[in-house]
């Protein structure tokens, strides 16, 4: 028969657990940040480049993951989040010359609280409902950025981070400064998602997720909970849409069509939308497929009419593919399998 | 006055195209619990389809019901070949509920590439089969023409067939037994598969008939109905997404309030409208204006 | 790979370099041989462009890159460019500045051209020249295709060479246009809610010309519906001359649902929108045209008396699959024409610098379908500045008011509106540059 441990020692086990859990999880994301550091060094500008593009996705599909993976809610409007997170991040910077940090941490408050909003709208509603309203959203939003002139209409406003600091050295490119402040940004935003995930609210969310009607009587508050989740979710989307604007250093409303909402959706899909490690192959994904397909495209010839249309035709059957074999996602897939 | 009533008529005829497409996705979201994204790509196809036919015989009758016949064999293969595997497959996990919206997503992308693929991206014109000059009454000529009338009374046409097919027919007892509750209606007798595969090709003609109604006056291209697709989404969620009622009537909201917000309010706000009509209309009534509270949570 | 340098050693190090390159430039180039310029090669020009192949802005404008690279083809049949044949690098940006950027890139850092030529789209062009920074690293870009005034700015822009008028100068011209014509009527205007509408206001304002009922638009939103909209408004006013200042699908349903609802103007269409070949392809009939004026720089692509026209004609035919000959062709073609030239007056030792350089000091000279002079000078980075109008006939052809096509000119700011005496040079022999 087992000795079974007072009650009192198992919580100090399970908090020693945690406490060595996040020791080990902060040491990889060092060790992470470490190796893309001297990655950015060694590779050449356009990858660099599209390192920078890779964290912004990052960041977009971790926003989906949170909100769709764990709280069990749709989204297909992230992109006028984006598009909110950005103008309040180049108008603070414009007008009141904020500092880079802080026009990021504008960007998330506002598309907080737009989500916030948003949320408590739409938190009575769910499945196509929200994605109809979230849809009406995406397309409606960036165009009324020309219905203010302070918003710069469609030729936009440019959002200019500055040059990297001298210390950096004098070879320190632009593009490499977007890198470090875009994966910066990811890392630091995946860290911040773990610990949330783990906390009470993302216990909650999981419970929901899987069976909204013992979670609420289990004492868990389903509408605050799902506006909870909405609003941090768009709090992080916002900060995507500053981060993308930075790298294109410039905010305008064609930044953000329905395609981009699409796109972080589908990035979170072929992530597997549950596990929030993904949204680096997610992102990775997004960004290589266009420039794998069109080199295939360069390579089979063929009309105009044929090669341009291409990379459409090789990414949405890539899409359909996936949602028909991984629904999940690879690794949910993988772990499943092994557990087995 | 006259100026209400014209902007009235303009409304109800495009919000008579929003109803079709709306209709469309209602018919899918009934019968297999899809929100349809494809439904616009379906459309597009369909609408390619008629344009050759009429560039080759110069007869928009003739057009008209090979699109019609082409949009539900299309809806239909799409059933077969994607979402029954995809019901299989992608049944649990989170995914679940979004697996079938990337999947038709991804449909949309792939016929819309294969659409440019054979035809290019130009826009192409489509003849009118009948007249887009206004009613004239005396001196005064109205917006509302003979093809905003066709559009209209091909609109009440469709949902009337619909409606007798759904209220009066065994078919439509196991369209609508088999949405209800697949498992009884199976027990029942209902071959429950083919049932949903009839629903997905009245859905591919009623999308048809939205692209080629509404081509005419318009211009066509792989993208020229993505919007449609937009409308389509918010009349049918306004509705409620379950009643075919529910499809034309927020069709026809979303219609109105669009045509008297671009007369009376600004002629440049016309994207945010449908989403302001949207809230409006959940805030009110979080299932649609035609929906029952059973529906929503499901 | 380019890099910041803003030490005062930097600095010191920059300016050397700038002395002893003017220096050196003064050298013939034949004296010595200088490590070859990105994209160049002994055999080979690599040149890049961003346009909307796929997505809805891709109708019309997806026709440009085989047009432009059917005009190289002839040149590199006939020689090339001192030996070199030039070849064009397509990207599609689907009208999107985060994919402009991303396949700019692409084009600068992976492909290795030499420059960008004829890359559409305002807010991408904006995108590209800051995040891109073409500046900095001094890649030539040439020749965009946008009418946006803002990047006339050469010191923001210093590698940046427009070559479209400005929507600001076709609005001001219209604008002197109407009050010459039209005073005392009541006046009308449909534009696009962007940067292109917002520029024709600034431009008609400049002009001093007040409309009595403006309708706006958003981009995209046009139809057969809205537009019933906007011609119910220009109705219930009255407006008797109506200045259409949107895209060709915009400008094609306002038209056509004119003609329904029996509401006669006199409409005066800008030159974006006012392709005919693309309003018959949208379903505008020809007898809705008849009658309409319309503005340009160049001559009417319908036009086969024009030199330019027939012999872009003939190229069109023989190297570009006999495709529908339109504004976006002529277009497309001329600006190679004007690419070639450029790149000839680069010299046989073509460098970035040597191209920007000639375009500066010989750019106005150069031969070009355009009724308009061209403008390039030193710091001086706007191409064409002049349009003259016409009324569509019958057949759908833009034929000049007075018989004659007379340019009027102007700047994007305060300038008097002139009519201008430039007259184009003569169509080189076949076509082929030889300055």
């Amino acid at each position: 028969m087992l000795k079974r441990k007072p009650a009192a020692q198992v919580q100090i086990d399970m908090d020693k657990n945690i406490a060595r859990r996040k020791i080990v999880g902060a040491t990889f994301f060092m060790f992470l940040g470490i190796a893309l550091f001297i990655a950015s060094n060694i590779v050449d500008e356009l990858r660099v480049y599209q390192g920078a593009t890779v964290a912004v996705y990052v960041v977009a599909i971790s926003s989906i993951i949170l909100l769709t993976g764990y709280s069990g809610q749709i989204s297909l409007g992230h992109g006028a989040l984006m598009a909110i997170g950005a103008y309040a991040a180049v108008l603070s910077r414009n007008y009141w010359n904020f500092p880079i940090p802080l026009t990021f941490a504008v960007a998330v408050l506002a598309a907080a609280l737009f989500g916030a909003l948003l949320g408590m709208a739409a938190g009575r509603l769910s499945g196509p409902y929200l994605a109809g309203t979230t849809l009406a959203l995406a397309v409606g939003l960036p165009s009324l950025a020309n219905q203010f002139k302070i918003l710069g209409g469609e030729e936009g406003l440019t959002y200019d981070v500055g040059f990297p600091p001298l210390s950096l050295g004098q070879d320190f490119t632009q593009y490499k400064w977007f890198f470090w402040i875009a994966a910066l940004a990811a890392l630091a935003i995946t860290w911040v998602i773990f610990n949330i995930l783990g906390s009470r609210y993302g216990r909650q969310w999981r419970a929901l997720r899987s069976n909204p009607t013992a979670a609420a009587l289990l004492g868990v508050h389903v509408a605050r909970s799902k506006v909870l989740a909405f609003t941090i979710s768009s709090g992080i989307a916002g900060l995507a849409g500053a981060l993308m604007s930075m790298t294109i250093s410039l905010v305008t409303p064609s930044a953000f069509p329905l395609s981009l909402s699409f796109a972080i959706v589908t990035g979170a899909v072929l992530a597997g939308v549950t596990l929030l490690t993904g949204s680096i192959v997610g992102a990775v994904v997004l960004v290589a497929i266009p420039e794998v397909t069109a080199a295939l495209a360069t390579h089979l010839g063929g009309s105009e009419k044929v090669t341009s249309n291409l990379p459409g035709l090789m990414m949405s059957t890539l899409l359909i593919l996936s949602v028909l074999f991984f629904p999940n996602g690879p690794q949910l897939h993988r772990r499943k399998t092994r557990k087995s | 006055m006259s100026r209400i009533i014209n902007t009235l008529l303009i409304g109800i005829s495009g919000g008579s195209i929003y109803s079709l497409m709306s209709l469309a996705l209602v018919l899918v979201w009934r019968s297999t619990r899809v929100v349809n994204f494809a439904q616009a790509g379906q459309a597009i196809l369909s609408t390619y389809i008629g344009y050759v036919v009429v560039t080759h015989t110069d007869n928009y009758w003739l057009a008209f019901p090979v699109a019609l016949l082409s949009g539900a064999l299309i809806g239909a293969l799409v059933d077969i070949f994607l979402i029954r595997i995809l019901a299989r497959r992608a049944n649990s996990g989170p995914v679940a509920a979004i697996a079938p919206v990337i999947a038709t997503l991804g449909l949309l992308g792939l016929i819309r590439a294969i659409v440019g693929m054979i035809w290019g991206g130009d826009l192409r014109r489509f003849k009118l089969p009948v007249t887009n000059h206004g009613f004239t009454f005396g001196h005064t000529t109205i917006p509302f023409a003979p093809i905003n009338l066709l559009i209209v009374v091909t609109t009440v046409i469709v949902m009337l067939i619909f409606s007798v097919i759904f209220q009066r027919t065994n078919l439509g007892l196991a369209l609508r037994a088999s949405a209800f509750s697949p498992e009884i209606a199976r027990l029942a007798g209902v071959r429950v598969d083919l049932t949903r595969t009839i629903g997905w090709a009245f859905a591919g003609a009623a999308g048809a008939i939205a692209g080629v109604l509404v081509t005419p006056t318009n211009y066509l291209s792989p993208n020229s109905l993505d919007l449609l697709l937009v409308s389509g989404f918010v009349a049918a969620v306004i509705g409620g997404l379950e009643s075919l009622i529910g499809a034309a009537v927020g069709g026809l909201v979303l219609g109105i309030s669009l045509a008297f917000v671009l007369e009376y309010i600004s002629s440049s706000l016309a994207f945010p409208v449908a989403f302001v009509v949207l809230m409006a209309v959940l805030l009110i009534k979080p299932a649609g204006l035609f929906g029952g509270k059973r529906v929503r949570s499901a | 790979m380019f890099a910041l340098r803003r030490t005062k050693r930097g600095v010191l190090a920059s300016a050397t370099l700038a002395v002893s390159a003017l220096a050196l430039s003064a050298i013939p180039a034949q004296a010595f041989s200088v490590h070859a310029e990105t994209g160049v090669t002994a055999t080979q020009i690599k040149l890049g462009i961003t346009i909307p192949l796929t997505g809805s802005a891709a109708p019309g404008y997806s026709k440009i890159p085989s047009a432009m690279q059917a005009y190289f083809n002839y040149v590199n049949d006939n020689g090339g460019v001192y030996g070199r044949k030039i070849s064009l690098v397509v990207k599609d940006d689907a009208y999107l500045p985060t994919l402009a950027v991303a396949k700019t890139n692409e084009l600068i850092l992976k492909d290795k051209v030499f420059a960008v030529v004829g890359a559409l789209g305002t807010a991408n062009n904006k995108a590209v020249a800051k995040s891109v920074n073409l500046g900095r690293r001094g890649i030539p870009d040439l020749f965009l295709n946008t009418g946006y005034s803002g990047f006339a700015d050469a010191k923001k822009y210093p590698t940046t060479f427009s070559l479209f008028p400005s929507y600001i100068m076709e609005a001001k011209i219209m604008g002197q246009y109407i009050k010459e014509n039209f005073a005392g009527k009541k006046l009308g205007l449909i534009y696009q809610d962007d940067d292109f509408g917002t520029d024709a206001l600034v431009g008609f304002k400049q002009a001093g010309v007040k409309f009595d009922v403006s309708v706006p638009y958003a981009s995209g939103s046009q139809s057969a519906q809205s537009a019933q909209g906007w011609i119910g408004k220009l109705k219930a006013a009255g407006a008797e001359v109506v200045v259409m200042f949107g895209v060709t699908t915009a400008s094609g349903a306002a038209l056509a649902t004119a003609a329904a609802m029996a509401y006669k103007a006199q409409w005066i269409l800008g030159s974006v929108g006012g392709d005919a070949t693309t309003l018959k392809a949208v379903g505008v009939p020809a007898y809705v045209l008849t009658g309409a004026m319309g503005a340009s720089f160049l001559p009417a692509p319908t036009d086969t008396t024009d030199e330019y026209v027939k012999f872009f004609q003939g190229i069109n035919t023989k190297y570009n699959g006999d495709a529908v000959f339109d504004n976006n062709v002529l277009v497309a073609m001329n600006t190679a024409m004007m690419t070639v030239q450029a790149l000839r007056a680069g010299g046989k030792n073509l460098t970035h610098a040597s191209v920007m350089s000639a375009l500066e000091n010989s750019g106005s000279s150069f031969a070009s379908a355009s009724l308009s002079p061209i403008n390039y000078a030193s710091g001086v980075h706007v191409g064409y500045s002049g349009y003259w109008f016409g009324t569509y006939n019958s057949a759908g052809e833009l034929k000049p008011n007075g018989g004659a096509y007379s340019v009027y000119t102007t700047d994007s700011g305060a300038g008097a509106i002139v009519k201008s005496t430039f007259k184009r040079p003569a169509l080189p022999a076949n076509g082929l540059p030889t300055n």
